[in-house]
């Protein structure tokens, strides 16, 4: 492990540990440090064990998803913009998940949602690879995105307005922004199988990315399979982005900053670039979020807008020094 | 040790290879010349499987069609003419990536330290891609173009480590545009012309002066110099 995984790691579980400090019930620094390690009082220990701790877990799971989602399809696409929410793969899977909802599937399975959501991501993912495939550029895959997202949001608005339910709007706007409040482990259970299976398809696939720096054919040539990556990518990364859009909505440019960030550090290596962006992502997810709680708004900021607050500007800055770079 | 028999491709249904057979032994070094457009990449292209072709291609006796491609990687290395790197690799990594199909462990694990004051040595982004094909587990070496963009005294070097490289067992097969330099570090030229085969022997007979005048259009002059020929 590198010493940058490492301090990544020590990094996540400082902010594991002040997530169970803060919140907006006022207690006591001390109460909630015994609750976390299960003494004190029950009330206390309830708060910081089944509201404030899934809650964390939400956001860094999410949170490494997307980065890793990022990373991987940073690597196959070759392009530092690529990342599921950017390129609309989030949309496409919060369209899937709203799908399950409003048409009643979710009541007969609770796997349903993430299912959906997931296959939603896989379409749009599809989608992108074969266009990237036939020689789309940077600036093409980012365009179909952004088509992607827009027909999603408007697919989503015409799920909602034939579903038979009162509650749609506001359940539109938790779709697109994203949050983990009120998160249960129960939920991030639903989560997990998609994030475990996905992350290793993903890592299966490390090594090959970096073959594919050198394109398909060399790739190739030195004995990567480059359809056996691409497959393992599109898999992965669908996985990976329905199960945090299943628990969290669409939460957008986490998955493009972490791995921008890290690149440098991992002297550009798309292989080496997984696990340290998925812990960035990660941790950025989970600070946003302690930060959302401290924050004194009457409303509870999305933890979706706060991530594109931050991410949007960071976006706009990669997309206009690749501009200069290439022109 | 690496054969081609019939090898014929077509690309945009257009033939750009056309039944060409030839036999390289192991440890042999031979030159693959011709003018633009005579598909020698092709041929390369071919032999390392990265292009459908007709023809049959083996490789240490084993036909190559439907080798997996770690197997095939593993007897063969393939340097493209083109060499993009999405990323900003670094030197070592990209020599790493030239031992993929045998271990995929970074450039720091694989104890090469030798290569390391080759790299130095070359200090070039193209000779990493070269580093990397030397330091693949293949025995047989296809190089496309390895000296294009050096200059004379990294390609006089690079051609005396590719001799070193022959002597100590491996095959290559090299495509050069530089017909002095091939003459001068290759026993044995193969001359395609418009994707066939028309010459195949040592530098003498297969830089005959009939060859060079109708295959590239130059001649030599009497004081031994290569000019245009004039017609």
């Amino acid at each position: 492990m590198s010493r940058l995984t490492i301090g990544l790691s020590l990094l996540a579980a400082v902010l594991f540990g002040l997530s169970g400090l803060v919140g907006t019930a006022a207690l006591p620094p001390g109460d909630a440090m015994a609750a976390l390690i299960g003494q004190g009082d029950e009330r206390v220990q309830a708060i910081v064990w089944e509201l404030r701790l899934p809650r964390a877990v939400a956001a860094f799971a999410v949170g490494a998803a997307l980065g890793l989602a990022g990373a991987a399809l940073q690597g196959l696409l070759q392009n530092p913009l690529a990342e599921p929410g950017v390129l609309g793969v989030s949309a496409f899977s919060a369209l899937g998940a709203v799908i399950a909802i409003f048409f009643g599937f979710a009541a007969v399975n609770s796997f349903a949602v993430p299912l959906a959501a997931i296959l939603g991501a896989g379409v749009a993912t599809l989608l992108l690879v074969f266009a990237a495939m036939r020689g789309a550029g940077s600036v093409t895959l980012l365009l179909i995105g952004i088509g992607i997202s827009s027909f999603a949001g408007a697919l989503m608005s015409l799920a909602l307005n034939m579903a038979p339910n009162p509650y749609s709007l506001a359940d539109l706007v938790n779709w697109m922004m994203g949050s983990v409040a009120n998160r249960s482990w129960a939920d991030i259970l639903l989560g997990a199988p998609g994030w475990v299976i996905g992350a290793a398809l993903v890592f299966l696939a490390g090594p090959g990315l970096r073959a594919l720096s050198f394109g398909d054919e060399t790739a190739a040539s030195l004995g990567a399979d480059p359809r056996r990556i691409r497959l393992l990518v599109i898999g992965g990364t669908s996985l990976l982005a329905g199960a945090s859009v299943a628990t969290a909505g669409t939460i957008g440019f986490v998955g493009i900053v972490a791995p921008h960030v890290i690149r440098p550090f991992v002297r550009h290596d798309p292989q080496r670039l997984l696990i340290p962006s998925a812990l960035l992502a990660g941790i950025i997810l989970m600070a946003a979020d302690i930060a959302i709680r401290v924050l004194p708004f009457q409303q509870e900021l999305k933890l979706g807008v706060a991530a594109a607050l931050v991410g949007g500007p960071v976006f706009i800055w990669i997309a206009a020094r690749l501009g200069r770079a290439s022109s | 040790m690496i054969s081609a028999e019939h090898l014929s491709v077509a690309l945009n249904r257009q033939d750009v290879v056309r039944d060409v057979s030839f036999w390289l032994n192991d440890g042999e070094m031979v030159a693959l010349v011709g003018p633009n457009g005579a598909g020698k990449s092709s041929v390369l292209k071919a032999l390392a499987g990265v292009v459908p072709s007709a023809g049959e291609v083996r490789i240490g006796g084993a036909p190559a069609y439907r080798m997996p491609v770690r197997e095939r990687a593993k007897r063969m290395a393939w340097l493209p003419q083109t060499r993009p790197v999405a990323w900003n690799l670094m030197v070592e990594d990209v020599i790493a990536l030239g031992r993929f199909a045998e271990a995929s462990a970074p450039f720091e694990r694989m104890g090469a330290t030798d290569q390391q004051a080759v790299c130095e040595a070359l200090d070039k982004a193209d000779a990493a891609h070269l580093l990397g094909r030397l330091a693949s587990p293949a025995p047989v070496l296809l190089l496309d173009e390895p000296c294009a963009a050096l200059d004379i005294a990294h390609q006089l070097s690079l051609m005396a480590a590719l001799q070193a490289e022959a002597a100590g067992g491996r095959t290559l097969l090299v495509v050069l545009h530089d017909l002095e330099l091939a003459a001068r570090f290759c026993p044995r030229i193969l001359v395609l012309q418009s994707g066939a085969l028309v010459a195949d022997g040592a530098p003498a007979m297969a830089l005959a002066a009939e060859t060079l005048e109708q295959v590239f259009g130059v001649q030599r002059s009497p004081d031994g110099r290569l000019e245009r020929a004039v017609r």
